[in-house]
Formats: structure tokens, sequence, C-alpha cells
């Protein structure tokens, strides 16, 4: 939370939250937003492009000469081409309840429609592991919850530096300081190892699978297993059991098998499973880094389903993995199914003919579900087969309908999105956008993307008009953001944009035209635990008040007569029919290990040896915050590489590296480092792409190097790329932290 | 005389710069040289055996501060009420006339000079506005893993009791930095 001082009309500083507990303080992120609103590159007003996609030029023109064009273009696009040619790119960069995104989409349906995406980079292999499993994503339990564990194990998580939600390191602090013991399973030594770990157990990327898997086997070995939880709530136990002792394949995967795999000791592997199966209940909290991986569903079902063969599931101290959303005040009904109710189950309820709703678009709607989707089950991802996967935007506006894809697609509408720097494969992205015959943005910054627009509408930040924040993962509260200052220069809010927009266009009038307050108070009005508006909106925040932390589950495993999971078979799924259904062997029915194409024992790995880790530092949110000097100077602009990796490439702390494979070449300072695997680089995700005359990212955006690519679940290739570093100029930066 | 300082907890620090962050946006002070909190990283060992903390610094405002000692136009002083050390920069002869001695003597490096010629020094004042309104310093209300406290020593030898005896920060016996330090144990 920020409290913004304000003094003719201009921020001079800020506070955080300094009252009731538990208090929702600020991060450095957000301490620093200060900077961001006031940034000497804010945009000022609408532009026009006069130079090259991507070359940056653009002229300054009027806000009526802006709108008109884009309306125009988007006019002739659905005349010549149909709706679905228009491509709506989304992102999280500018985003609250009501701003950001959701004014588009408002205004785009009613527009007719438009192709949309499906999978979240972040997390679609941790969602789809969870939908399998468990049938829902609300499946994590309260920070505070932790400290009920006598066991906590933190599997490729560092919220250290991504927060993920206030508290979450607070309590991880607090757990420690009460003598749990803490283990973290992670490539990289980071702040959460250094700062709550008892022991790190470093391993290589993209082998976590196979450990939980050798975990299981050792847990099932040696009788440690909770055979009546298994028997009670699971499905398919003996196939995976058949599976881990190799009667399905030949190769029991044992400890020495994952040793071979990992790197980490059989010992250490069959330890950490003693110790998580016999010391419950035991919390294993694993990360969305590892699932954001070329076969990331089976490391999250993997851990799932860990969780449940040790009866951690639905039990204070315990945790199931999963999505990982814990209380959630996102919705809109009461908590909690109603004794007896059976899950829903969506090929039932189909039957029923819908009505179009403000909410559906209509090129959605009603459209048959996509090839390997979980489409029984009610929520996880919109299983329609008019989306394309964020990952394969470029191929399908440079293939279209003729490469497979749902549409032919003619222009681009981009709101709060980096995405040409925040998906993979920059490169081919480039040539993508520059085939399209229109794009328009909504930008506060010129960024990598908004170089390749052909209109940019400048957009306020949050300080300059009325939103609510929803909290993230499972906090109990909601931000009502206050107003703070009158928009700078030109810039306007997405409302306000789409409501002139949607006067252009004809459409109307309807919510868009409405006060941004009397839209929020309607959109905030089914939310369960928004009570009192107006104290909400007077006081900055809601905090609501919860009798005991929040479990998932428990109703469940209290009472599952009359509490089934919400799965077609109403258990916990270890081995899942819908999958089966599938017949896909990347997304079997039980959690495997699975090697592909940019893992470590691929032959690409002979000409690019080491792996590329892209995860997320301090001193960025993603893409945003990029050039905010208080944040820079915070950590330095650099790639992690071990000591011994550098020095066989003759490299030195603060050196000028090339990290390059046949899908680019970036360079960027070295930080060589003890606290990095060896055979491992790790470029920190969100640095701004920047190409000198020789298309060499010299800006270091991790995306240069990585697959735009997806697991038939939709997991992302992000910490799934090979690469080869070498060294281009000595002594380059100075790099200590 | 009751002396205010500075409570923290080197297990408890993630190393996320929040109170240095702040403390610059409270005080509008920009990136690069200037900091009154400056927030340091240790590192040691070798793969995969390592150490790695950090240490949260501002001023400590010592019962004898060698910087009060050091500076040789007494702009630097001592206040009766709280202890706290704060500078007059009217006095200050700037960071090239005496060679910025004040900060050639502190162990913590606390006294800060801009770059350009002339630049008087600035530090740390406990946020003394804060408390003389009952609030606590930035960088305290900021730290969102309660690493941070201030107040009258005191009363934070009473609070946080397990490390009122062993305070082995260098320097300690000299200065007497007031500053309640519960280090990182390997």
């Amino acid at each position: 939370m920020l409290k913004a001082h304000v003094k003719n009309g201009k921020i001079i500083r800020f506070e955080t939250d300094n009252g009731e507990e538990p208090q929702i303080r600020a991060c450095m992120r957000g301490r620093a937003y200060r900077q961001r609103v006031y940034s000497k590159d804010r945009l000022r007003y609408p532009l026009r492009r006069i130079g090259k996609r991507g070359e940056g030029k653009f002229e300054r023109i009027s806000w009526e000469d802006a709108l008109n064009e884009v309306a125009a273009r988007l006019i002739e696009t659905k005349e010549k081409y149909g709706n679905p040619s228009i491509l709506l790119v989304l992102g999280a960069g500018n985003q609250g309840m009501l701003h950001g995104p959701a004014p588009v989409v408002i205004l785009l349906n009613q527009f007719g429609g438009y192709t949309r995406f499906w999978g979240a980079p972040s997390y679609e292999g941790a969602l789809f592991a969870s939908m399998a499993t468990y049938g829902t994503i609300k499946t994590g339990s309260a920070r505070e919850d932790l400290l009920n564990s006598k066991f906590i194990i933190i599997w490729g998580m560092n919220p250290a530096n991504t927060i993920q939600d206030p508290g979450t390191s607070l309590m991880m602090a607090r757990a420690r300081e009460k003598g749990i013991k803490i283990v973290v399973v992670d490539p990289i030594y980071t702040d959460t190892a250094a700062v709550f770990a008892d022991q790190w157990i470093p391993i290589r990327p993209g082998t976590d699978t196979a450990m939980l898997n050798a975990m299981a086997n050792v847990i099932i070995t040696e009788n440690i297993h909770d055979r009546g939880f298994i028997e009670k709530y699971t499905v398919g136990y003996d196939k995976y059991k058949d599976y881990l002792l190799g009667i399905e394949d030949g190769t029991p995967k044992t400890p020495e098998w994952a040793e071979k795999i990992t790197t980490v000791p059989a010992k250490v592997i069959s330890n950490l499973a003693r110790d998580y199966a016999t010391n419950k209940p035991s919390a294993l909290l694993a990360g969305w880094g590892p699932a954001r991986t070329a076969r990331g569903e089976q490391y999250s079902r993997a851990a799932n389903v860990l969780t449940a063969i040790t009866g951690n599931v639905g039990v204070n101290g315990g945790y199931a993995c999963g999505f990982m959303r814990a209380y959630s005040s996102r919705e809109t009904i009461l908590p909690g199914k109603k004794k007896g109710e059976k899950p829903q189950i969506l090929e039932k309820k189909k039957q029923a003919p819908k009505k179009l709703r403000p909410q559906d678009n209509p090129v959605d709607f009603n459209a048959p579900p996509r090839e390997n989707t979980l489409y029984k089950l009610s929520g996880g991802t919109n299983p329609v087969n008019t989306r394309i996967h964020n990952s394969k935007f470029y191929d399908a506006i440079l293939k279209g309908r003729s490469g497979g894809y749902p549409a032919d697609i003619k222009m681009a509408y981009i709101v709060a999105s980096g995405f040409l720097n925040q998906q993979a494969n920059v490169n081919y992205g480039i040539k993508a956008l520059k085939s399209l015959d229109f794009i328009v943005i909504h930008e506060q910054f010129m960024t990598p993307t908004a170089k390749f627009a052909d209109i940019v509408f400048p957009i306020n930040t949050f300080m300059e008009r009325d939103d609510i924040a929803v909290p993230w993962l499972g906090s109990p509260y909601y931000i009502y953001l206050n107003k703070a200052i009158d928009s700078l220069y030109e810039s306007k809010s997405d409302l306000e944009v789409c409501r002139m927009l949607g006067k252009k266009l004809g459409i109307g009038p309807g919510m868009l035209d409405l006060d941004e307050k009397q839209i929020l108070r309607i959109f905030a009005q089914p939310r369960k635990d928004i009570k009192n508006f107006n104290k909400m909106k007077r006081d900055g925040y809601t905090k609501i008040k919860v009798d005991e932390p929040f479990v998932a589950f428990k109703e469940e495993i209290n009472d599952p007569e009359n509490y089934p999971f919400p799965t077609l078979s109403g258990k916990i799924e270890i081995y899942c029919e819908h999958l089966a259904e599938m017949n896909n062997p990347l997304i079997p029915p039980v959690p495997k290990y699975l090697s592909h194409d940019e893992h470590y024992d691929s032959p690409k790995a002979k000409e690019y040896p080491l792996q590329l880790l892209t995860v997320h530092n301090k001193r960025r949110t993603h893409s945003s915050l990029e050039s905010i000097p208080w944040l820079e100077e915070i950590e330095a602009h650099a790639a992690l590489i071990n000591s011994i990796d550098a020095k066989a490439r003759g490299i030195r702390n603060g050196d000028l590296i090339d990290i390059f494979n046949d899908r680019g070449r970036i360079r960027i300072p070295a930080r060589v480092t003890e606290r990095i695997i060896p055979g491992v680089t790790c470029v920190y995700q969100g640095a701004w792409y920047d190409p000198d005359e020789n298309g060499v990212d010299l800006g270091g955006c991790a995306n240069t190097l990585t697959k735009d690519d997806h697991s038939p679940g939709g997991a992302f290739y992000h910490n799934s790329a090979l690469v080869q570093v070498e060294l281009f100029e000595k002594q380059h930066a100075e790099v200590s932290k | 005389m009751t002396q205010y300082g500075f409570y923290f907890d080197q297990n408890r620090c993630i190393g996320c710069h929040t109170c240095s962050v702040a403390c610059k946006d409270w005080y509008d002070i920009p990136a690069g040289l200037i900091n009154w909190r400056r927030v340091e990283l240790v590192e040691r060992g070798t793969f995969p055996d390592l150490f790695v903390a950090y240490t949260s610094t501002a001023c400590n405002h010592c019962g004898i501060p060698p910087c009060m000692k050091a500076c040789p136009e007494k702009a630097i002083s001592k206040r009766e009420s709280d202890g706290i050390v704060v500078v007059d920069r009217e006095k200050c002869l700037g960071n090239k006339e005496c060679n910025m001695r004040c900060l050639n003597a502190c162990p913590w490096k606390a006294p800060q000079f801009g770059p350009e010629e002339g630049a008087k020094m600035q530090k740390c004042n406990l946020c003394l506005e804060r408390l003389e309104q009952g609030k606590a310093p930035i960088c305290v209300e900021a730290c969102p893993m309660y690493a941070l406290d201030a107040g009258p020593l005191e009363l934070l030898r009473e609070k946080y009791r397990d490390i009122s005896k062993g305070i082995d920060i260098p320097g300690f016996k000299k200065f007497y930095p007031s500053l309640l330090l519960k280090k990182k144990q390997k």
C-alpha cells in the first residue's frame, strides 16, 4: 500500500501502511514509483509512427487524429477481414480492477470481438496441473499457516525478490525463528535460500520432476506414505506406483536414477523424502519457475501428487501445492460449496443455450474446445479453439489459417503489455510485427513493443485515476487506489480512451460512459468482501477479518461425503482420466519426467551446452520499472554464471559477455558467482531489447534467446533454453551485487 | 540523557532495499553517491557451501561519535535530548576543504557527500522530525520484514532481550554505536 503526500498537485513522497495489523507494506518497487510517474521518459502526447517499424521515430498528433485513425483502421479491418483478424494483446503492466485491459475488452466485445490468447507465461503449467489434480486453482494456504508446519520445502520459488503476496517472506522468517527446518531446492542460491534455508539443494534446471518422482519412489518403497489418505481421497495411486517402480517402462525411478539426471546426490534425495514424509504436517511450496519449462506441467503434477501420497492436503501445516491461490477475495459468490453439491461438469452444462453477455467475446462465443484441454472441468483456462497460445502469436501472425491457426491476423490492439520483450523469441516476433497492417498500443513509455506501433496512446498511471487493486494469490484485502494527482501531460486513462474511441466506432452509450467511480461500484458490488464501498474508498483499503488462516480443501478432507473434490472422480487425481483421454505422451495421465529439444541431454546441447534461466529480479516487475534510477542502483544489470563455467571461457566478474543460440545473441556484463549451479547461466527477464546494427541485443533481453513454443498443457519454455557464452570485452562494468 | 538508536536483525534482512529506497524517496535524494541508509551484501564460500547475508546500516548515532571529533569546524553535534548526531551544514566546509575527515573517521561510512565540488556533509538524522510527530523513522516503517526498529536504546534492549548482551560490532567499545545488532550466524 502506498500513501502519497501531495503538494501543489505533485506527489512529493510516499508512506506505506502504518495502521492496523497485518500491515500491507509496500515493496521496494512500489516505494520507487514516484520516479516512474515523473520519469522524463513518460509518453506525453498521442504519437504516430513516421519511421520504420521498430525504429522509434514518431510524430506528435492530436487525440482527435489518433482516435480517428484507430477507429478507421478497426472498421476497415473488420469489414475487409472480419473480427477474428483483430488480435487483442492484453498484459498486466498497468492494471487494476477497472483500468488496463478491462475497458478495451468491453469496447471490443461490443465491436464484435477479436482473437485472443490462451496461456499465461507466469503459471500456465502450474494451472493445468492444478486443474488436472484437484479440479480447481484454489489450492493454497494462508502464509501464516506455515507456522503450523513441522518441515518446509521451498521449491523453485524466490519470494524474497518476487514478493508473491505481502507477508510471504515474513512468515518464512518466522517459521525459521520457530525452529521449523526449511529446505530450498533451486538451481540458484537465491536470497530466499540465503535467508530462510537450513539446507540448499542445487538442482539442474528442468529435472525437478525426476527428483520428485524419486522422492515418491522412496516414500512408497519405504512404506512411509499415508495409505489411509490415499485410499480415502485419491484415485490412480497404483498406476503411478507402476511408473515409479519401473513396472510400466522398465526403469525404476530410484534416487540413483534421479541423481544422474538432477545432479542431486541420491542420499540427499532419500533424506529429503524421509524428512518430508515423516515430519508431518509438512509443507511443500512448489513455485511456478520450474513449471515455466518445456514440460512444466509434469513438475507441478508431481509436486501435487507428492503432497497427496503423504496426506499433507487439507490440513493445517500441510500444503497442497497446485496453483496456490489461497483466500480469494476475488470471489464473487459466498465461500465454499453448498453441502452435497456435486462439482459442475461443463460437458452437461453446455446443453443449455447461452445468451451473449457484455463480458463475452463474440469470436470465442460457443466455440468448441481446443485439443488437449481439461474442458470438462469448470475453471482454469478458457478452452475454446478460437484462441491462440500466447507463445504462438508470432507464428500465427506469419502463417495464419494456412498454418493451422484459427485466424488470419491483420492488426494488433495492445494494452498494458510489453509482449515483444516478454514473449519468447524476440527476433521472430519482430518479423511478425513488421508483417501486420496496423498496430495500436496503450502505453506509458516507448517500450521495445511500442516502437512497432503505428499509433501510441499515452496512458496515465494509477496515481492519476481511481481504481481498485485486487490482491494477488491469496491475501484477504483490497486496496482502493484514490486518484492522487491529475493526469500528466496529455495522458489519459484506458477508460477515457475507450470511451472516446467507442464514440468514433458508433458504440454506446454503455458502461464505458459511466463515471469511473460508478463503474468501480458496479464491479465491487458482487464481491462478497467489499461490504462498505465508501469506507474502503475513504480508508484506501479494506482488510478482511478471517477467523483462522485459510487452508485449501479442509471441507473435502473433513467431510468427503458431502464435499467431493471438484474433479471428475470427486477425488484427488493421481491418475487423471481426463488426461488419459487426450492420449498425448507429452501430458501423460500420471506425472512423468520427460526430456525435450531444449534440455541438457538433447543433441543441441553439443553446440549450446549451457542451460539458460530467465528468472525475476529485484529491480523490475517483468519489463515494467525499467530505467528507474532508485531501482537500478540496488542490483547490477548482469547475467549470472558460475566461476567454473566463467573460468573455462576466460571470463571474469564484470567482463562483457555474449550469450547466444540460433535464435539470437545478447551482450551483457557477467556476474561471476558461486550462487548458481555450474552448467547454467541466468539472465534476469525484463531488461529491454535494444539491438545494434548487427542485431545483437545490447539491452540484454532474456527472450532474445528463449523458444516460442509450449507444452500441450500450455507450459511455456522460458526456463528451457540452451545457450553458449563467450567473452566479448574485458573489464566492462562494476558488478558487485 | 535518553539515547535513541536503531535495532537491526541481519537474520531477517532479505536485501530488498525497501529501507534505502523509502529513505531516498522521503528525503528526495536522487540515485547516486548519497545514501543515508546503505544495504550491503556479504558473500563467502564456494559452490555449494555458501554464506550470504545483507547488512542495512544508517548512522549509528554513537555515544562517542568519531565524526564529531574529526570535524575541524565543530559542525557535527550530539543532541542533548535524544543523543541523535546532527550536522550543521552552514558550518561544514565541504568535501574538498577538509578532505571529508568525518567520513574517514566513521567505521560505518555514515557521513555522505555529493559528487559536486564543495558538497557539504549530510547523513541520517534518525528521522527526528518524524520521531517528534510520534512516527517511526521511514526506513523502520518501510521494512517488510520488520528487521529494523528504532527508539530509546533502553526500550529497544527491553524489547529485544535476546541480543542485549552480545554486541560484537567492531569499534563498539571505542565509539559506543547506538545499534542493537542481531548478527547472522553461519
